[in-house]
């Protein structure tokens, strides 16, 4: 293996990692927030992310408007959900909204399957697809463009949570939902802007990654990649979520380099089994001592 | 007594169901009571001691294939003493996994038992020499003694006894010192800990046996269905699963059974609707938790207390 | 409790009794047909094409006049996903439940394989599945609808070897039968010209990233990489290899890959990719049937562009309709077998003449392929595999 073609390799898993790092974020904000996992969050991605295609496709727009479709698209379906179900789910365990996410996550996918069939589609790059030479070593425009704006992202993201007003509620909450509530803070706007943000978040990612594996129904299956990464940094931390997602991808790419090819779709299955059991808190994380 | 009426009725419905129903019909019939032994083995899991499971059609598959494997390999065997091995293959496999996630909590372990469903599939796939892996095994005919259950009515029968049993074990199950340290569990896992209950070995107890169910479930599922092939184990066999004990009810052994009907017959009345079945399944699951969080059997029971 | 009991036992005598037919699946008035068939998964496009618009467009043509012998064909289809036990239990709620008269264009190699013994137990009929696989071959009710892989691979190995010289070759194969079907028939067909192969890596089915696998069969350099896959996969497998830049290589694609959908998901990294084509281009053959799919299309289905899968569905149809009408008004699943077997010179106006034989092939043809500014053109005539 020469060391351009590695290079190559690494540069797509930081690509591909840098989405799943979207994905664990998207998972933490929400898991933060309201204490609960949202099954459908790749679900949504997939959608939002097939709304905007149509929309572009249909009327003919120029390729642009598909991130702020797409967002918009997002930030519909999860308000629209997390009002109508959600919340009245609000006494509610942490396993029935699990349950319910998972009927959501189902139910979606059959939507886009009846809207759209569940064939794969191309879709538009924004990035060119010849590789840029940087002296011996290859690297994919797309690559380097999903690397850029991801990062971009978890950049306006921090900033978000530390200097806003908006963010700082949101750690409230997510520290100490009564304490939150005594000092004036809405917690059930929280909860919605949670959902609304994990959602931009995660149709951002989506119009990242879907040049690069097709559009199609089964996108949503990369929350699993992202809940893995999340749990890789430790879940709950988001610069662990970052750290994981990187990890992830270039795991995913190496692997089957080395080892035989298959074992790429087990990857993340084998890294979340691992991980669970030998450092369940994750690289990042903290073991919280529960209280009793 | 109007319960043992209903019960003897269901009986003979039970036994005279292939002399009624089209062949076809007789397959469907076998299939609901494989899926209820699994539902009533995920019910011992996630209704007693709240360790969900999406990873259940993993124990299914390799129930299946061992009970394929050994028949194919040593048709010798009886194929009630295949049925056993493939159970305890399964348990031990569930044991194995069971015991070092049981300091995971809800939602980890839950994720786990996706990740391990998937993982056990692959393994399935990758070991091709053994199993065909892709290209699928097909099952050879079930032997009972020097009977080869070769009607889809000799199977009815093997796989309805094999069920009156394990059923009547589940349901005698609350009655013992397990099932009443389970049901403690259930309440509250700190408060039977703190009552003296060992939790850990209880929890893993209800892996063992869920597993061993399920894994019995799966040798029935491959002498009824007769191919097999690892992709069909995926993650949203697991699901339905999940979706019958909630259906049913977490917890009811009558839930397990009912739930397992009530999916089955809907799987296969949406075959032509195909698109669709997600979409139901879905709606229903999020329904359920809205309206009907006890599920069937929740709804009979206040019912019955009117 | 006793009103109850009654009531369902009635229900059940009355679901129970359905009068036993003498041919399953044939009446009067209408012949059922049905299969199996992907409809998600990374064959869904392609199964919907071959049936929804393929078998059932021909159909409806033939509806329209009249039926066959007067009786209207009726289609059902249950969805596998490309997954062998979901195949095998479709295939038997069709059998039992539906009561179908055969099983027409079936797709995928191991869920067609996975079928055929309990098809050939029940004497069902198992026509023109769109698969290749050997095993297929010589069957009593079984009647292929591709040319086999075999034959694909004899032509494509004498062509490439043989006319056109090349000397090493990789392949990049789906892991199962169907693409082991491919490799074994490469490996022979290469010995027949002293020759070997130099690389072989596969992918798993339902798998899309081949980046290790392309970057493993570039080490290797061969002149000429085989494409053993479905659309999904072979279609990274171009844009894969247009990212590192790996240009001394043709890609070449089996039968089955060769087609309109690859290109589309490809784009400009199909541009000089080659293989062999199965099927005369739909969009712009002049051969009278294929115009006459053409016409049909455009009438039923206006919006829908047409491409092989739904021309070999449409020809699946015909050929049974062919075999239908000679069997006559007296329909069996024996009358069919015979009158298909002694189908000789048939011109359909879209393949060369069909003859079948003992072997049940019957279709053994396929040229050559360049694509050139996005799309297939011919460079040869129609191959000979024999």
């Amino acid at each position: 293996m020469t060391t351009a073609a590695l290079v190559h390799v690494i540069v797509s898993g930081l690509a591909t990692g840098s989405v799943y790092a979207l994905m664990a974020l998207s998972l933490v904000i929400i898991y933060n927030a309201t204490r609960t996992l949202n099954f459908a969050q790749g679900e949504m991605l997939m959608i939002s992310t097939f709304v905007a295609w149509s929309v572009q496709q249909t009327f003919a727009l120029p390729l642009g408007v598909i991130l702020p479709v797409a967002v918009l698209a997002a930030a519909a379906v999860a308000l629209v959900f997390e009002r109508l179900v959600i919340r009245r789910a609000i006494g509610a365990t942490h396993w029935d909204v699990l349950i319910i996410t998972l009927g959501l996550s189902l139910a979606l996918r059959a939507v886009a399957g009846l809207a759209w069939s569940h064939d794969e589609f191309p879709f538009p790059s924004f990035f060119p697809g010849r590789p840029i030479a940087l002296g011996p070593v290859r690297v994919a425009p797309v690559s380097l463009g999903i690397i850029g704006a991801s990062l971009a992202l978890m950049l306006a993201l921090a900033a978000l949570f530390r200097w806003t007003r908006l963010g700082r509620a949101m750690r409230a909450v997510a520290q100490n939902q009564r304490a939150a509530r005594l000092m004036g803070i809405s917690v059930e706007r929280v909860y919605s802007l949670a959902w609304v943000l994990a959602a931009v978040v995660g149709a951002i990612a989506g119009v990242l990654v879907a040049p690069v594996i097709f559009l199609s129904s089964k996108m949503g299956l990369i929350v699993i990649n992202g809940f893995t990464a999340a749990v890789l940094g430790g879940f709950g931390s988001m610069p662990g979520a970052v750290l994981g997602g990187m990890l992830l991808g270039v795991l995913e790419n190496l692997a089957p380099l080395y080892l035989p090819s298959g074992i790429r779709y087990s990857v993340p299955f084998i890294v979340l089994i691992a991980i669970l059991l030998v450092r369940p808190a994750g690289l990042l994380g903290r073991i919280e001592p529960r209280k009793v | 007594m109007r319960a043992r009426w209903a019960l003897g009725a269901l009986g003979a419905l039970l036994a005279a169901w292939p002399w009624l129903a089209p062949r076809y019909f007789v397959f469907l019939a076998s299939l609901i009571l494989v899926n209820a032994v699994v539902a009533l083995g995920l019910n011992l899991l996630s209704g007693y001691t709240n360790q969900l499971s999406f990873g259940h059609a993993g124990f299914l598959a390799i129930g299946a294939y061992t009970a394929a494997l050994l028949t194919l390999h040593a048709p010798a065997v009886p194929v009630v003493a295949t049925l056993a091995a493939a159970g305890a293959l399964t348990a031990v496999v569930g044991l194995a996994f069971g015991v070092p996630c049981l300091r995971l909590s809800g939602l980890y372990l839950a994720m786990a038992t996706l990740a391990f469903g998937f993982v056990i599939t692959e393994a399935i796939l990758n070991l091709d020499g053994l199993t065909r892996g892709a290209d699928g095994l097909r099952v050879p005919v079930a032997r009972l003694g020097g009977w080869a259950l070769a009607t889809d009515t000799a199977r009815y029968y093997l796989v309805a006894g094999v069920t009156v049993l394990l059923v009547a074990a589940a349901a005698n199950l609350a009655r013992t010192r397990t099932g009443r340290a389970l049901l403690a569990i259930r309440e509250s896992e700190i408060a039977a800990q703190a009552s003296g209950v060992p939790v850990a070995r209880y929890k893993t107890i209800a892996f063992g046996v869920s597993a061993f169910y399920t894994g019995v479930a799966g040798g029935l599922f491959a002498f009824i269905v007769g191919f097999l092939s690892p992709d069909a184990f995926d993650v949203f066999m697991s699901v339905d699963f999940v979706v019958m004990i909630i259906v049913g009810g977490l917890g009811s052994v009558p839930g397990s059974i009912v739930g397992a009907a009530v999916v089955t017959v809907l799987h296969d009345s949406l075959a032509g609707f195909q698109n669709y079945r997600p979409l139901v399944f879905g709606l229903i699951l999020v329904a359920c938790m809205l309206f009907m969080p006890g599920g069937i059997a929740g709804f009979g029971a206040r019912l019955a207390r009117r | 409790m006793r009103s109850v009991m009654c009531s369902l036992v009635a229900v059940l005598t009355l679901g129970a009794s359905s009068p036993a037919t003498a041919q399953p699946g044939v009446t009067d008035r209408e012949i059922v047909l049905g299969c199996s068939n992907s409809f998600s998964g990374p064959l869904a496009f392609t199964g919907e094409q071959a049936t929804k618009f393929g078998v059932d467009l021909y159909f409806k043509v033939v509806n329209d006049a009249g039926g066959i012998h007067g009786r209207r064909v009726r289609t059902v289809y249950y969805d596998d996903g490309y997954k062998p036990q979901d195949a095998v239990a479709n295939t038997r709620k069709l059998v039992e439940q539906d009561r179908i008269f055969a099983v027409i264009a079936p797709q995928g190699t191991p869920p067609v394989v996975a079928t055929m013994e309990y098809l050939e137990e029940n004497r069902v009929p198992l026509l023109f599945p769109f698969q290749g696989s050997p095993v297929t071959r010589g069957r009593k009710y079984v009647f292929s609808g591709m040319t086999l892989y075999d034959r694909q691979a004899k032509m494509m190995i004498d062509y490439l070897a043989g006319q056109r010289k090349y000397r090493t070759f990789g392949v990049l194969y789906q892991d199962d039968e169907y693409g082991k079907a491919f490799l074994t028939a490469f490996e022979k067909d290469l010995g027949r010209h002293d020759l070997k192969l130099t690389a072989a890596e596969s992918v798993k089915r339902g798998a899309t990233d081949v980046s290790a696998q392309i970057a493993k069969l570039q080490a290797a350099r061969p002149q000429v990489t085989f494409l053993v896959l479905t659309p999904g996969p072979g279609a990274q497998a171009l844009k894969e290899r247009q990212k590192i830049g790996w240009t001394d290589t043709v890609m070449v694609s089996s039968g089955p890959l060769t087609d309109e959908r690859y290109l589309a998901l490809a784009a400009d990294a199909a541009e000089g990719v080659e293989g062999l084509s199965l099927w005369p281009d739909p969009l712009t053959s002049d051969l009278p049937g294929v115009k006459a799919y053409r016409a049909a299309m455009q009438k039923y289905f206006g919006k829908n562009e047409p491409n092989r899968y739904s021309l070999s569905g449409y020809f699946a149809a015909m050929l049974f309709t062919e075999g239908a009408r000679r069997a006559g008004k007296n329909l069996t699943r024996e009358s069919l077998v015979t009158a298909l077997e002694g189908i000789k010179g048939w011109d359909s106006g879209i393949l060369p003449p069909i003859t079948i034989g003992p072997d049940h092939e019957t279709q053994r043809q396929g040229f050559w392929v360049r694509v050139e500014k996005g799309r297939f053109k011919p460079l040869t005539d129609w191959l000979t595999s024999d």
